[in-house]
Order: C-alpha cells, then sequence, then structure tokens
C-alpha cells in the first residue's frame, strides 16, 4: 500500500510528537485525573488506601485555616497583580523615550525576573533582618517611625505585604517588556494627529494608549494571576508566615502529620477556584 | 521661564528613571556588599564594605579550607614533634571532615547536572514535537497545539502530590539514583510544554518555500530538519535550552520533597534554605552562595539578552 503525501504527513506528525505528548500526558494528565480520584480517599503511602467520599473536603471546609488561606491568597494575587502591572506600564512608558544609556539601563532592569528566586530572596530577607537590616535601620535609627526593631516578615500580616513587593519586584520586567513592544507598535501619526488637536498628554494617554495596549494588558493580567496563584517558592523562601493555598497545602501534605489525601482534595479546590476566575474573566475582560 | 520648566522635567525624568534602575538592582548590590563584609561589618548599613573579606566565597568553593578547623595548640603540636606524613595527615583529616562545612561545590554540580539534561532532553524532544504541530498538517494538529498551550498554565503545586505518590509507587524513591531520576523526568517535564511553545512560535516564521524547494529536489523530511531547520534555528534553539535551563535550575518544591532523605543529592535551592535554617550567622556564606548562583544565570542572560526579551514577547514564559 502506498500512502500519498498527506497521510505521509500524518504519519510523520504523530510520530515526531509523540515521545512528548506522551510524557506529558502520563506525567501532566494522568496525575490531575489520579488527583481527582485520591482526594476521595483517605491516603496512605504504604498501606491501603480507603475510600471516604466527600469527608477530605468536609474536613477542609470546617477548617477556618483553610478560608484564611483563600482570603490570603485573594490579596496577595490581587495586589501583586495590580501592582507588578502598574509597575510594568509605569516603567514601559519611560522606556518607551528616548534617553541618555537608555540601552544599559533596560538591560539593568531585567535583573529582578532573570536571577534565582531561591538567592535573591535572601537579600530580601537581609535587607528586613531585625539586627542587621537596612529598613530596620532606617525605620527606627533615622527617621523614628518604630521605637524599637522587630521581625518584620516573622509576623504574617506585615510579611505578606512584603511578599507582594517582593512579588511585583521579581516581575515587573516581565510585563514592561510585554507592555513595551506593544507601545512600539503603535502609530506614531495618531499622536501627531492628536497634538494638531490639541489634545493634553493625559488625553493622548487615555484615548490612543490606553485602548491600543487594552488586550496586551489584558492578557498579562491573566497569565499574572494564574502565575501568582499557583505561587509557591517566591513567598515560602521569603518567609514561611504567609500562608497561601499553595504554601498551606504543602504544610498539611508534607510538613507533620502527612496527609495526602486532604492535599489531593485542596489542590482540586485550588485548581476549581482558578478555573472559574479565567473562564469568567476571559468572558467579561478579554471579550472573547 | 520655558526652558526652566524643560529643564525642571527632565531632571524628574532623569530621577524617575535612576529611581526605577535602584529599585531592580538594589538586592544584588546588597547581596554582594554582603557577600564581602566581615561580620562585625554586618550592622553597618553602608553598601560599602570597611574591610573586603573574602572568607565566604573561600569556604563555599573549598579554597584552603585545609588547616581551618584545627586548633592552634593542635598546629602547634604538630610542627614541634616528629610524626611521620602520613600520622600529620590523618590527624589533620579529622578536622577537615567536619559536618560543619557548606558543600557547595556539590550541591553546584547536583544542580548543574539536572539542568543541563533535563534542558537538552527537552529541547531534543520538543524539536521534533513543534516542527510536528507547527509545520504538518493532519488531523489533530490543531488539538495537539492547543494542548500544549493548556498544559503551560498548571502549576507545579497541582502535580506534586500525584507525581510523589507515582514515583512512590514505583519504588523509584527507595535509591539514590531512582530520586534522581524521577526528578529528572519531572524537570523535563516541566520545561518541555515551554520548550513546544517558544520553538513552535519559531518555526511558523521559517518561510515554507525554504522546505518545499527541498522537498521537491528530492530531500526527505528528517533530511529538511536536521539541514534547514535546525541551523535556521540555531539561535532559537539555545534560546529555549538557556531557559528550560533556568527552569530546572530554579526548582525548588518538587527538589525538596523529593530529595528529603538525600543530603548528598541536593540541589542549590534546598542547599542554600538548609544553610539559612541551621546556623547562626551565616550572612556572608548565604550571601556568598546567592552570588555563585546567581551569577552563571545572569552571565547566560547577558549573552543572549537580545533574543532572549524577542522570545519574551513572542511566547510569554512562564514565571
Amino acid at each position: 500500500m502506498r500512502l500519498d503525501l498527506q497521510q505521509k504527513d500524518a504519519v510523520l506528525g504523530w510520530g515526531l510528537i509523540l515521545p512528548a505528548l506522551l510524557i506529558i500526558l502520563s506525567l501532566i494528565l494522568y496525575p490531575i485525573l489520579s488527583n481527582i480520584l485520591s482526594s476521595f480517599y483517605k491516603v496512605s503511602l504504604t498501606g491501603r488506601n480507603t475510600f471516604i467520599g466527600m469527608e477530605n473536603y468536609r474536613d477542609i471546609a470546617a477548617d477556618p485555616a483553610f478560608w484564611k488561606a483563600v482570603l490570603i491568597t485573594f490579596v496577595y494575587v490581587i495586589f501583586s497583580t495590580a501592582g507588578t502591572t502598574l509597575a510594568g506600564l509605569g516603567v514601559a512608558l519611560v522606556m518607551n523615550r528616548k534617553f541618555f544609556l537608555r540601552g544599559l539601563v533596560r538591560s539593568l532592569i531585567l535583573l529582578p525576573y532573570v536571577a534565582p528566586v531561591f538567592s535573591v530572596v535572601y537579600a530580601w530577607k537581609f535587607f528586613f533582618d531585625p539586627v542587621n537590616g537596612i529598613f530596620m535601620d532606617i525605620m527606627v535609627e533615622r527617621l523614628g517611625i518604630f521605637s524599637e526593631r522587630f521581625n518584620l516578615i516573622g509576623s504574617p500580616g506585615a510579611a505578606l505585604w512584603v511578599a507582594i513587593v517582593f512579588s511585583i519586584w521579581k516581575n515587573f520586567p516581565f510585563t514592561y517588556l510585554m507592555i513595551l513592544a506593544r507601545l512600539q507598535a503603535v502609530d506614531k501619526t495618531l499622536y501627531e494627529a492628536a497634538e494638531v488637536d490639541g489634545a493634553s498628554h493625559w488625553q493622548r494617554f487615555r484615548f490612543i494608549t490606553l485602548p491600543e495596549i487594552y488586550f496586551v494588558m489584558g492578557s498579562i493580567v491573566l497569565l499574572r494571576v494564574i502565575w501568582n496563584f499557583n505561587k509557591f517558592e517566591d513567598i515560602y523562601l521569603l518567609t514561611d508566615s504567609v500562608k497561601v493555598l499553595s504554601v498551606y497545602t504543602y504544610f498539611k501534605a508534607f510538613v507533620g502529620t502527612v496527609d495526602l489525601g486532604q492535599g489531593s482534595a485542596l489542590v482540586i479546590l485550588q485548581f476549581l477556584l482558578l478555573v472559574v476566575f479565567i473562564l469568567y474573566y476571559v468572558k467579561k475582560v478579554l471579550r472573547w | 521661564m520655558v526652558s526652566f520648566r524643560r529643564l525642571a522635567a527632565k531632571l524628574c525624568f532623569a530621577a524617575l528613571v535612576l529611581f526605577i534602575v535602584l529599585f531592580a538592582v538594589f538586592p544584588f548590590l546588597q547581596m554582594l556588599s554582603m557577600s564581602l563584609k566581615h561580620q562585625w561589618d554586618w550592622g553597618n548599613p553602608s553598601l560599602v564594605p570597611r574591610q573586603i573579606n573574602l572568607e565566604a566565597y573561600k569556604e563555599l568553593l573549598n579554597i584552603d579550607q585545609m588547616a581551618k578547623n584545627v586548633p592552634e595548640s593542635v598546629k602547634i603540636l604538630l610542627e614541634e614533634s616528629d610524626l611521620t606524613r602520613q600520622q600529620r595527615e590523618a590527624i589533620l583529616e579529622k578536622y577537615r571532615d567536619s559536618s560543619d562545612i557548606f558543600p557547595f561545590v556539590r550541591y553546584f554540580r547536583n544542580s548543574l547536572l539536572l539542568a543541563v539534561s533535563a534542558a537538552l532532553l527537552s529541547v531534543f524532544l520538543a524539536v521534533f514535537g513543534a516542527y510536528s504541530f507547527s509545520r504538518l498538517r493532519y488531523r489533530g494538529q490543531a488539538v495537539v497545539q492547543r494542548g500544549v498551550l493548556f498544559v503551560y498554565m498548571i502549576g507545579g503545586i497541582l502535580l506534586l502530590i500525584p507525581l510523589y505518590r507515582m514515583a512512590a509507587a514505583m519504588g523509584l524513591l527507595a535509591t539514590p539514583a531512582g530520586t534522581f531520576g524521577a526528578l529528572l523526568i519531572i524537570y523535563l517535564v516541566q520545561t518541555l510544554p515551554v520548550s513546544l511553545y517558544m520553538l513552535g512560535n519559531f518555526f511558523r516564521t521559517i518561510p515554507y518555500s525554504i522546505e518545499e524547494a527541498a522537498l521537491i529536489e528530492g530531500v526527505s523530511r528528517f533530511g529538511v530538519i536536521w539541514r534547514i531547520i535546525l541551523p535556521l534555528a540555531a539561535s532559537a534553539i539555545a534560546t529555549v535550552f538557556i531557559y528550560a535551563f533556568m527552569i530546572a535550575w530554579n526548582e525548588y518544591l518538587f527538589a525538596s520533597v523529593f530529595l528529603k532523605s538525600y543530603q548528598g543529592l541536593y540541589t542549590l535551592p534546598i542547599g542554600l534554605r538548609t544553610l539559612f535554617v541551621s546556623k547562626n550567622a551565616i550572612w556572608d556564606r548565604i550571601m556568598a552562595g546567592s552570588m555563585l548562583t546567581a551569577l552563571p544565570v545572569i552571565i547566560l542572560f547577558m549573552a543572549i539578552q537580545k533574543k532572549l526579551t524577542g522570545g519574551l514577547s513572542e511566547g510569554g514564559v512562564k514565571g
């Protein structure tokens, strides 16, 4: 039997993608499905698993720490996303103008995004260190805002905001690059025409720039929300007193009494929350 | 008056740029400064050390560490008494191999081995996979392409528990080699969607007519990939490799769970974390370690910056 060119392409196409596809299916799709199943079991690594129906979910819903984690996650995601997007927009507007040493500045400000989290995080920890850190030195010795030095990232309330600022610092370069790329594609004659018509700086930004970058911003916000919602390292390595859902699940499943069944259920809930948000967002903001 | 206002606006703008740069690089300056300070200098808020101290770097890189932990009295004893060379070294050995030394070089090697092999495998599989769904038309091609995008959205925490259970059930976690292998495959699968997506986007920019001409000349599909696509995409492939490398190099979550009982296999992220929580007064070593782990990535990045920023805006890479 001879294959025509189209059939040959199909065979080759599937052949080439197959290794990658098998790996993705067996190590991403299958684990997710098995995770759904095991969320209904009492899981033990050594012995047998016993079916307990919705009990894992009921336990979670009855735990106030879970609801607190949900709240903290929302605060973290909303403020870090908003902050990152605004900072990225501001920096993109600045970098869109020509100035001395712009090339050097552009590469320098990419550093936070490029450097590994697990190493830069210690510079931040040191900055807020109660004994030697500069933050406390400024706040206590120089400005006298606090009367004594204390461990800022040790208290959950303040640590949450430090984690948010850290997230903004780490991720604004990505946002800025994406927005800048779009800004540079805006038709310059639009601005010239607006200037002739006597539009102010603000009006030009509001009625030309903003509509042009609306959809880029929309997609960046969506990506940022997804990534920050699942964020673990950036928060846990900075401070373990901020219990967002990922960190809460990590502690539940792997620290102290290991409970993989409840961990599985937590992960499913986290995923569902995210999916609901994405569906709403895609419909309302991106108008698909 | 007008020129004065323009000058003021210019100054404001310069101040703004300066502020942005400082905000971005200050933590790095802090890191460099602390890694070079003596312990008595730590409370000094200035970024410039009063005296440069390279001891932290020396300790991490294991330079001149032979006689460091040996007490003075023993040193004198060793010099004065007439022991044989072997006896002397045996005594020194006892002091050298204290658990106090942070095996930075070994962790660095573990990290490097994992990240390089995961990235190589990932790029190798992704070249063929991305060629398939970006160049060939067949039933299911669109589904594959969108599926890759979907997988890209799934965070590590969602996969941690089921993958851990799978590895445990397969008995991989019982041996160091099995654990290392399990982690390698996990890093491969974490980088594969990104690699597929970025390379797919790049392949679409290569004009199809070049390939067509070669096919008409009688070159096979593999010949086309090998002799046309690969050379044209060399820089994109290098970029994707570095991206995949960075993802694996930075990974903490899976490593912390899988390698818990194998200290010898620790990668840098867990190594540094362990150093941080286990000792007091370690700022200089932590900062030196952070510098040494950030540098390779920063250098790699600077080397390919132009292409990487291009890739960033085309692909939108996870982070």
